[in-house]
């Protein structure tokens, strides 16, 4: 309800901008097709998404109208928004993208991607979804997009160490760093987790969680709150963590992190539903079948949790077909058949209702120590409301990566906050945008 | 008439000579100009003009963006941009270090190579070159993985002697950097002086060794100055290359967080353009890097050509 209100209000208080881009963004007001009209044509779809290939291909084999030609682009952090979004405003970019949630609305910002509004059938689509996705894909009262998958944010723990160290899976913060010294206690250079400095988006999720508020609107200007007060709660605890040598400082999906992992140096995971295969991958050959357990965040008191990563899928404004792009992004995010297609491509849990079961079934969860499908259950219905995503996200998240820099010769998470507020409010003036602190 | 009927065959045959001489000189320049104006001219003209333009948003900023005039406004941002100057400082501290490591390195193993037999000279050559035919970016991946503590063989051998490193923490990685690009390079620098080197007139060399010079007297009074002008061609070329410093830096943010998205100016014009969207300002800041860029290979040949001249 809050929620609904919180966007509302920002609704109301950007109509008039809304209204504005949504004449400046269409690529051809003209053709805007209504829901009924049947498109056809070839389109081009760009992914970094495995499987995807196949699901262009169940989609074409399914009618004849449409033609999607598929191309693996490279992920976000090997370069793929560069090339995309080079691409879109050279006019060359795909139909359909894949867009990560941080990042939408920086596309929607430069108008590289157009409103769905009148190329897709709510009811069907949107309307069903529950109100923390909705949020991800809306701004103003347009949806800029059709939400993939809901990434609840997750800890993953090999239940035979904490066994070891006598503990339970941590319910609370504060539990967790209990457990941190017992492990210690029991094997010295064992670390329960590691910290991440380039996977920014870990962080904002800590925050989202404790109910921080890292991007807000206010009347016509952006509020930027990087290190407000609930994010500095969060660095603080996490310094406290990486002080005590209960988590490591290492890059995420680095060799050193990998091998960490496989040699029990680190044997906690911060991540979410998408993390199942990546642990599966690095510890399977070191004998950890069935060690792994998914569990839901340890919480600052009361029931909460964050999403962590997750895909939309969304029309750019170089298509020259929006409404067969419409039509396939329907098929990607609310048809079984795509999820079907897709396979054993990875523990997926999907926004649509309905179509997480298909993805279970394709999925092969037996390397894991419990039913992890329920814990993702449980932790999707903890999302805590309120948070929205930045005008550029990619700002703030290189901002971070490279303050946390410091994080091994001396520096704080604190100090890093601090520099990344400063810095996303510095380029977000130097782009004309009006910003409050 | 016969005579005016010669000369003017002769003035007519002069005539076409040079006029198929311009033809032909046009035919073979021209598809060499066409793409120089297109692959370089062009885009200079279009990153000056971008550079003195701005794209202004608005309020929340869900708007069409005004593309407005600015004029040095962008210069003055890159130049105020803590992380840029920091940029051109590391940079500057990565030249002290590079340049006398791989130039000298360089000299040095071109003349050992000169002085060593025929038949090993080839190995050696081939070997001394063989690093440069590993592309950048695979260098760059390799080392990668020999710094990254965990996983590499040559870490686990110094702890083994009992020496704790990282090569990757914030007070290594330029070292560390440093290295990948002498690795690199020396090799094709030797190749370069060893060519020039083999130009040496013999019978100066003779005559030195007449008046009693040894290897090492010949190698540095002798054949050391009369390299000189291929020594000056390639500090003209490693600091245009080090300018450029790109792959290498990008390659190893990967695997730590000692290399910050704007380590150096060229990661910062990519940063500007394609992480924070600001073409204007990546525009700039890569015409700052070409400028500095001119005015160091200036500063070069004109040292290099007065120390020709003593």
């Amino acid at each position: 309800m809050k929620r609904r209100h919180l966007f509302a209000g920002v609704a109301g208080l950007a109509a008039s901008t809304l209204l504005l881009a949504a004449c400046g963004t269409g690529p051809t007001p003209a053709a805007a097709p209504t829901p009924t009209e049947d498109p056809s044509g070839s389109i081009t779809f760009w992914s970094s998404l495995a499987g995807m290939d196949k699901v262009a291909e169940a989609f074409n084999a399914s009618q004849d109208k449409i033609k999607v030609s598929f191309e693996t682009i490279p992920n976000g952090a090997n370069g793929g928004y560069a090339k995309l979004s080079t691409a879109i405003t050279a006019g060359n970019g795909p139909d359909v993208a894949t867009i990560e949630y941080p990042q939408l609305p920086q596309f929607v910002s430069n108008s590289q991607v157009i409103p769905l509004d009148g190329l897709i059938n709510k009811a069907e689509t949107v309307e069903k979804l529950t109100d923390e996705t909705k949020a991800l894909v809306q701004f103003g009262e347009k949806t800029y997009a059709l939400p993939y998958d809901a990434a609840p944010m997750l800890m993953w723990y090999r239940q035979d160490m904490l066994a070891k160290a006598g503990v339970e899976v941590p319910k609370t913060w504060d539990e967790f760093e209990q457990a941190g010294k017992k492990l210690k206690a029991v094997a010295p250079d064992s670390y329960l987790a590691s910290f991440n400095p380039n996977e920014v988006a870990a962080s904002a999720g800590l925050a989202w969680q404790a109910g921080a508020k890292w991007f807000g609107t206010e009347g016509d200007s952006w509020k930027v709150g990087v290190n407000d007060e609930a994010t500095q709660k969060v660095a603080s605890y996490w310094q406290k963590l990486i002080d005590q040598k209960i988590v490591k400082v290492s890059q995420a999906y680095s060799d050193e992190w990998s091998l960490d992992l496989a040699n029990s140096n680190v044997v906690g995971v911060l991540g979410a539903n998408w993390s199942a295969t990546g642990i599966q991958k690095r510890t399977e050959a070191s004998g950890q079948k069935g060690q792994w357990i998914a569990a839901e965040l340890p919480t600052w008191g009361n029931e909460s949790g964050a999403f962590y990563g997750g895909s939309s899928f969304n029309v750019t404004k170089s298509s020259k077909n929006p409404a067969a792009a419409a039509k396939f992004v329907e098929f990607l995010t609310t048809s079984q058949e795509a999820i079907k297609a897709r396979g054993n491509t990875g523990s997926a849990f999907l926004a649509f209702p309905g179509l997480t079961p298909v993805a279970q079934k394709a999925y092969d969860a037996s390397y894991f120590g419990n039913d992890i499908y329920e814990v993702f259950t449980k932790a999707y219905g903890t999302i805590t409301p309120g948070w929205q995503w930045g005008p550029n996200w990619d700002i703030t998240n290189t901002a971070l990566k490279d303050a946390y820099g410091k994080l091994t010769t001396g520096g704080t998470i604190h100090d890093a906050v601090d520099t990344a507020q400063d810095a996303t409010v510095a380029s977000l003036k130097q782009a004309g945008l009006s910003v409050k602190e | 008439m016969a005579t005016q009927a010669l000369t003017t065959t002769v003035r007519r045959r002069g005539r076409a000579l040079a006029g198929t001489g311009g033809r032909t000189a046009a035919l073979f320049l021209v598809p060499f100009f066409a793409v120089f104006a297109i692959a370089m001219i062009a885009p200079v003209i279009y990153s000056l003009v971008l550079s003195f333009h701005s794209q202004q948003k608005s309020g929340l900023g869900f708007g069409e963006a005004k593309t407005v005039f600015v004029g040095l406004e962008n210069y003055v941002q890159v130049f105020q941009s803590e992380t840029f100057v920091e940029g051109i400082a590391r940079l500057g501290l990565y030249c002290l270090i590079y340049i006398p490591c791989m130039v000298g390195g360089a000299v040095v193993f071109a003349l050992l190579l000169d002085a060593t037999v025929a038949k090993a000279r080839k190995l050696f050559q081939l070997l001394v070159f063989l690093p440069h035919a590993v592309p950048g970016v695979i260098a760059a991946l390799i080392w990668a993985y020999l710094y990254t503590p965990g996983i590499s063989p040559l870490i686990q051998a110094l702890q083994g002697g009992g020496i704790q490193i990282n090569f990757l923490d914030a007070h290594l990685v330029l070292p560390s950097i440093v290295n990948i690009g002498v690795w690199e390079w020396t090799g094709y620098n030797v190749i370069i002086l060893f060519t020039a080197l083999q130009a040496v007139p013999r019978e100066i060399l003779e005559a030195a060794r007449v008046d009693g010079a040894g290897e090492i007297r010949a190698a540095i009074s002798i054949k050391f100055p009369l390299i000189l002008p291929a020594l000056s061609v390639i500090m003209l070329f490693t600091i245009i290359g080090t300018l450029q410093l790109f792959t290498e830096p990008s390659i190893i943010s990967k695997a730590t967080a000692s290399v910050t998205s704007t380590w150096v100016p060229n990661l910062w014009a990519y940063d500007a353009a394609f992480i924070r969207h600001n073409l204007n300002q990546a525009a700039a800041a890569s015409i700052i890097i070409a400028g500095l860029a001119a005015v160091l290979s200036l500063a070069v040949t004109r040292l290099s050509s007065r120390m020709n001249k003593s």
